[in-house]
């Protein structure tokens, strides 16, 4: 034991300097997901059917697909048509892209959940569509959404690890390297592991908390 | 400007103290024909109860006086105008959304399932709408909403949650809701079927005052003891049309159709 | 070879790597119902310590990175225990496991919903706990767990492009290959990312007759 961490202790901060560019392109990407996500949910409901199909297809193609071949798609393609950013701008943008698709379906199915008779007592009430809307069933779609919601999110953590393949040195790229070079994967993918659940149970911890915090006043049927 | 009450007094033979007039009220969904022509007075300050088996369009039709649904043929007035039209030469226009926010925050509807809103505390619950749709400032809205509670018997429950309150409890709640835009007329539908036996009557009392201030209520309800004490008249209705009307007293002790009869005897 | 066009051989190359990921898929799906499977009995059956384990396993396994657990796998394993690895081994061992750590939680709850209504009822006709869980559990748990398996089933199937990292020649490895030959990043991905678009859709409505069909079994049951 004391063996690996006299191995391990000159790469930590290397290390460390993966784990915070894991967290910054983890935000971005969560930042950019529930953007396009609230934006693909709002398209679904539209009154044009041609809108409505392409916000639908969106999140279908981008769920049903592996994550490594859009990025390829992306890291390999948009230099092909001129589009010149760096891979860690490519890799936030392709992990926005698929947490949009996945943030859109939990939105929908949310705001489709909302009691039909609740909206109807704000409709009686006089309440106008837009009120209806932004104080009745956001708020009310946004209690019941905050599980699914976290757990897009944790798996949004989960897949940035990809992105090392693409050459951006994040949490797993760096325990790539310092791996290789301390002959110790064994070690070394083991305390990644490790370090990725606990960013997972730190998430899902603040996740919870959010819910209680949120639906406090609902009952939302014990869900532990 | 027309749709003004005057206008369809003249033109429809609508009574002066008229609150719901509806003449051959029709409502279809698809091939399915709910309303088949339903005829009802509702004069100001009185109270109709509406009864009959399930499916027979109780429902629809108070839905229909509040335009969540629509008609398919008839007239519908409150206070003696159209609710989602306007009248403009011998053709009905569906008023715009703005406009039948304003007309629905006049009729006031109690539903079954209470559906208070379940994120909002019961003085959210109450000043949410005449803030937004009547304009009363923020702070006289809570005056008046504490004045309601008072009235309902949920002084007490103002910073309360919906899940916190009994069944009973939030249909007061839901009540006091209601009142609070002031409503010219309150529409119930069945407002005691979903709770246990003990707190129907809590919710019955409240409803007795109301008609005692003079309030207008159209009630579909199956509590016959009701609408045989507080009711002004009583409406059976069946497989879409009005079997049989009358004095709720009268109607009760002795039923002329033999339908009627049928349904008062199961329900009693 | 380097800007070369694309060939009519391209064709079995991708035919090749569709197998392969077809067939990994196959395999561990089978492997990691069956340890899901057994993890279940031994929590069914409140196993000590085993449970524990079996429980921190799949915490972790949820809880981590697929491409963590290959590279633990595939590099760490070999190195550590002084053991050969094939990257179609190392493939095969992980994804099952990952897919085993998922199944195992979906059983779970189905089995807990139809438990917490029924066996009270069954234990008074002095049924064992076995026959409780084949003939009382079993069944409705399966209509109950079948969805979420489908649904579990579709994203492990994106899952396995992962072991082209480790060098198993799927059809996320041909993709790569055939980008990197032609140069024509566009067309490969879409002609590989419709193949997988493909095989989710068709595992997807076959996934969805079982469930019709196991749900009218149920009722069928239930009379
Ligand atoms: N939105 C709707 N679409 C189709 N049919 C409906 C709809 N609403 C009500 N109905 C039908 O209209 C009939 C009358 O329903 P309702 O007015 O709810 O009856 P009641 O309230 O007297 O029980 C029923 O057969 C019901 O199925
Ligand atoms: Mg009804």
């Amino acid at each position: 034991m004391n063996q690996l961490w006299v191995t391990l202790r000159p790469h930590l901060p290397f290390m460390l300097d993966g784990f915070l560019l894991t967290v910054f392109a983890c935000t971005l990407a969560i930042i950019g997901a529930v953007l396009i996500g609230a934006l693909m949910a709002s398209l679904r409901t539209s009154g044009n059917r041609i809108v409505r199909g392409v916000a639908f297809a969106y999140s279908d193609v981008f769920r049903n697909t592996p994550f490594i071949v859009q990025l390829f798609f992306f890291f390999y393609g948009l230099p092909e048509i001129g589009i010149y950013i760096g891979a860690f701008e490519t890799g936030v943008i392709a992990l926005s892209i698929i947490g949009g698709a996945f943030v859109s379906d939990v939105i929908r199915s949310g705001i489709l959940a909302v009691d039909q008779g609740v909206i109807e007592a704000a409709k009686v009430s006089g309440l106008s569509r837009w009120t209806i809307f932004t104080k009745i069933v956001l708020p009310i779609a946004l209690r019941t959404s905050v599980r699914p919601m976290g757990s897009v999110l944790i798996n949004m953590v989960l897949t940035s690890s990809i992105l090392s393949t693409i050459t951006i040195n994040e949490l797993t790229g760096t325990a790539k390297i310092v791996a290789s070079t301390t002959f110790k994967p064994f070690e070394v993918y083991l305390v990644l592991l490790v370090l990725y659940a606990s960013l997972t149970y730190a998430l899902s911890l603040l996740i919870n908390t959010v819910h209680r915090r949120l639906n406090r006043a609902m009952d939302t049927g014990g869900a532990a | 400007m027309s749709n003004t009450p005057s206008e369809n007094r003249a033109r429809f033979g609508v009574p002066e103290d008229s609150m719901v007039f509806a003449r051959g009220v029709r409502k279809s969904f698809g091939t399915l024909d709910v309303l088949k022509g339903v005829d009802i007075d509702v004069p100001k300050g009185s109270v109709a109860c509406i009864i009959g088996p399930s499916g027979s369009g109780k429902s629809t039709f108070l839905r229909c006086i509040n335009h969540l649904e629509k008609l398919t043929g008839g007239i519908l007035l409150v206070d003696g105008a159209f609710v989602g039209y306007d009248l403009r030469k011998d053709r009905l226009y569906e008023v715009k959304d703005n406009e039948l926010c304003q007309r629905r925050a006049e009729i006031g509807m109690l539903f079954q399932s209470f559906n208070l809103f379940s994120h909002m505390t019961v003085m959210e619950n109450l000043i949410e709408a005449p803030v937004h749709v009547r304009r009363v400032p923020v702070e006289q809205a809570k005056s008046e909403a504490l004045e309601l509670l008072a009235r309902v018997g949920l002084s007490e429950k103002v910073d309360s949650y919906p899940r916190e309150l009994s069944g009973g409890q939030q249909q007061r709640v839901a009540i006091a809701r209601a009142m609070a835009m002031k409503p010219k007329v309150l529409l119930f539908d069945e407002p005691t079927s979903a709770l246990d036996p003990e707190l129907v009557g809590e919710v019955l009392q409240v409803m007795r005052d109301l008609a005692e201030t003079g309030m207008t209520m159209v009630v579909v309800t199956h509590e016959i003891g009701f609408a045989r004490e507080i009711g002004d008249q009583l409406i059976f209705m069946d497989g879409g049309v009005i079997v049989e009307e009358g004095n709720p007293r009268e109607m009760i002790a002795n039923p002329q159709s033999p339908r009627t009869k049928e349904f008062l005897s199961k329900v009693l | 070879m380097r800007y070369a066009d694309f060939t009519p051989y391209d064709l079995v190359l991708l035919a090749q790597g569709l197998g392969v990921t077809v067939g990994l898929f196959t395999l561990t799906t089978l492997v990691g119902l069956l340890i899901a499977a057994l993890f279940t009995l031994v929590d069914y059956y409140r196993v000590p310590v085993l449970r524990q384990v079996i429980v921190t396993v799949s915490e972790a396994l949820k809880n981590s990175p697929v491409l963590v657990q290959l590279f633990l796998v595939f590099f760490g394993l070999p190195a550590f225990f002084h053991i050969n690895m094939t990257p179609f081994v190392a493939a095969s061992l992980t994804i099952s496991l990952n897919t085993a750590a998922f199944a195992f939680v979906i059983f779970r709850s189905g089995i807990d919903a139809v438990e917490a209504e029924q066996v009270a009822a069954a234990k008074v006709y002095g049924h064992s706990r076995w026959q409780i869980l084949r003939f009382v559990l079993l069944p409705q748990a399966a209509a109950f767990s079948i969805g979420p398996l489908v649904g579990l089933l579709v994203n492990q199937l994106q899952v396995t492009s992962l072991i082209s990292v480790i060098g198993v020649f799927d059809l996320t490895k041909i993709g790569n290959i055939l980008n990197l030959r032609t140069l024509e990043p566009f067309i490969v991905w879409t002609v590989v990312g419709l193949l997988y678009y493909a095989l989710a859709k068709l595992l997807a409505s076959v996934g969805a007759r079982i469930e019709k069909r196991l749900r009218r079994s149920v009722v069928w049951e239930g009379i």
